[in-house]
């Protein structure tokens, strides 16, 4: 039951809507967190197990440590002033350990779900390579859907209690339901537990005004799923699939293709994610925000899966760079090698962990952990080619704002986002090296015309719906990057001008939506991280 | 606060910090930039900036650095 199927957008969601409205407002959140698990138990079945396990844990390890916590405090109270120090020392030290505890805990069973038959493969192969015999058997382990989201969130709860940004929470079933809103739980978004824990337990009536934006936001949603990505994902299966047979043009516009199939269908899943949240007054973060407008690498990591950037950077870069290896780094670095080398050592040992993580986190294979590496070596070259850019701009005395300077730098962001995304979708990092070696042979652009995409399962009308839908897309994209409606969007619209949209966008969805006969109803990629 | 301005404009003096309120959030300085501040205030006022400081709040302007740095220098 995906979000974008009649399941779950005519069926359960109406009925959590109705559920939740006919409840009285102090068990609202029950309804809320049924929902959640009956929605887990119609995808997963017993593996609802694992996130009731999270729950339960994450709920133990935040209560220790809030317990901890107040231990301290009340034993530096009664002590005198010159022990208060050492006895905060001594308490931090404690809750260091229970909070490493409590992520590896979660990280190991992540670890062990996603990795151990990779590990295993791994390892197999290379003893064999040796001459001796296979190590370690393959298990059939079974993935909970979304763990990777619901890990993050709770791993993140545990550090927000440990930095005491929030109380540790002793009502497990509010813990519960931040862990397991039906919305987030197939693709997330990642939210902190200050951003959503206390609005899902409010119980607030629905609204008129939020049942109204949610569906809005939902349709739109549809739209790019059914129209673009559904479209595309036809195309780029053809291609990737049995890349031995193409080169250069081909393979370019499939890594093209895939890029914006991911972002039509991811972004349109948050979007019909965050709606379904509105309808209940929730406003879940944003995952998105016009990243093919981005000028480098660095800003379209702020603009694509923000809410995994901003995990990674809170969780990962920022704890790293603060570390006491690094400041020994950052002392010895600047007293021996300048600032410039310092500033990049430092870089390089924040950002290496958050990317392989990042690579890692998508899955167990090598394509993913080249794309993470990838991403690392573009962002470190952009910091140890920022005095290089910096000098030009300055010589040129160029306006960086400028359409001249911004145009090739989007243009070139673009192709850093294309090849990532081909190494990203290939078939392993066999066929991903293959394919990015082949776009280099027999390029010829004449393909794109003389009929060559038509043998991949789209026809002339589903380019044109492509087409199409992609500049509607990329039109209100640039509405919203230039805040040209406002904080208000469509509402600051004459109300026969929006109730047009409103049709139109229902009646795109309706008549040129992706289904039928010779479509297949494609699964969700992210809800298989 | 002199110290903390010269600091700050040796960081990157293309910034107003005497009347930016939102560093951070407006992204005048990236989170390389705010690496580079945190070593050198740990430096200048003998203070431990941990992960749990690092918040756009606490580095948005020269006002809210300086209310950390008083309060990391109490502890």
């Amino acid at each position: 039951m995906a979000y974008h199927t009649a399941v779950y957008l005519a069926l359960f969601l109406p009925l959590a809507l109705l559920a939740y409205q006919l409840a009285p407002k102090k068990v609202r959140w029950c309804v809320l967190l049924a929902a959640g698990y009956s929605f887990f138990w119609l995808i997963s079945k017993g593996l609802v197990a694992y996130l009731l396990g999270t729950t339960l844990f994450t709920h133990y390890v935040g209560i220790w440590l809030g317990w901890m916590k107040l231990r301290c405090r009340t034993e530096a109270e009664q002590a005198p002033k010159e022990d208060q120090a050492e006895i905060r020392k001594q308490y931090k030290r404690k809750e260091k350990w229970i909070l490493a505890g409590g992520i590896l805990a979660l990280a190991g069973v992540l670890a062990w779900l996603k990795y151990y038959n990779f590990f295993a493969k791994n390892l197999n192969a290379l003893m064999e390579i040796s001459g001796s015999t296979a190590l370690l058997p393959a298990k059939d382990l079974l993935l909970p859907i979304g763990i990777s989201f619901y890990t993050l969130q709770a791993i993140g709860y545990m550090a927000d209690v440990y930095w005491e940004k929030v109380p540790s929470e002793k009502n497990l079933g509010k813990l519960a339901l931040f862990l397991g809103f039906f919305p987030q739980i197939m693709e997330g978004p990642i939210s902190m537990y200050a951003q959503t824990a206390d609005v899902l337990w409010e119980g607030n009536s629905l609204k008129g005004e939020n049942l109204s934006k949610g569906s809005v936001r939902i349709l739109w949603g549809l739209f790019k799923k059914m129209i673009i990505a559904d479209r595309l994902y036809v195309l780029v299966r053809a291609v990737f699939d049995y890349y031995e047979n193409y080169n250069g043009i081909v393979i370019a516009a499939a890594a093209v293709a895939y890029t914006v199939q991911l972002y039509m269908e991811f972004s349109g899943c948050m979007d019909i994610v965050i709606g379904s949240g509105r309808m209940f007054g929730v406003t879940l973060p944003e995952n998105f925000n016009q990243p093919f407008a981005s000028r480098n690498a660095a800003e379209f990591w702020r603009r694509w899966h923000m809410t995994l950037g901003v995990w990674f950077k809170t969780y990962v870069f920022y704890p790293v760079s603060v570390s006491s290896a690094v400041k020994k780094w950052n002392k010895f670095g600047r007293k021996h090698l300048g600032k410039y080398l310092t500033k990049l050592g430092v870089s390089a040992i924040a950002l290496f962990p958050v990317w392989l993580l990042n690579g890692l986190w998508h899955g167990p294979q090598w394509n993913y952990i080249f794309y993470g590496m990838y991403y690392f070596v573009i962002l470190l070259g952009g910091v140890a080619l920022e005095p290089v850019r910096s000098k030009v701009l300055k010589l040129w005395h160029a306006d960086e704002h400028a359409l001249y300077w911004r145009i090739p730098q989007i243009l070139k962001t673009w192709v850093i986002i294309f090849a990532g995304e081909l190494f990203f979708r290939a078939n392993g990092l066999r066929a991903g090296l293959r394919m990015f070696e082949s776009m280099f042979r027999e390029f010829t652009p004449q393909k794109l015309w003389d009929g060559t995409f038509l043998g991949f399962g789209l026809d002339g009308a589903d380019y044109l719906a492509i087409g199409t839908g992609c500049l509607v897309v990329a039109c209100v994209g640039m509405i919203k990057e230039r805040k040209l409606l406002g904080e208000e969007g469509l509402q600051t619209l004459r109300t026969p001008v929006r109730w047009a949209l409103y049709y139109g966008l229902i009646l795109s969805v309706i008549i040129f939506g992706a289904y039928g006969v010779g479509y297949q109803q494609v699964d969700l990629i992210y809800a298989n991280f | 606060m002199d110290t903390l301005m010269k600091i700050l404009n040796e960081i990157d003096d293309s910034i107003n910090w005497e009347k930016e309120k939102a560093v951070i959030d407006d992204r005048l300085l990236d989170s390389f930039g705010v690496i580079t501040l945190v070593s050198e205030l740990e430096d200048a006022f003998g203070i431990e900036i941990e992960a749990s400081e690092m918040a756009a709040e606490n580095f948005n302007s020269a006002e809210a650095m300086c209310q950390m740095i008083l309060r990391l220098k109490e502890k």
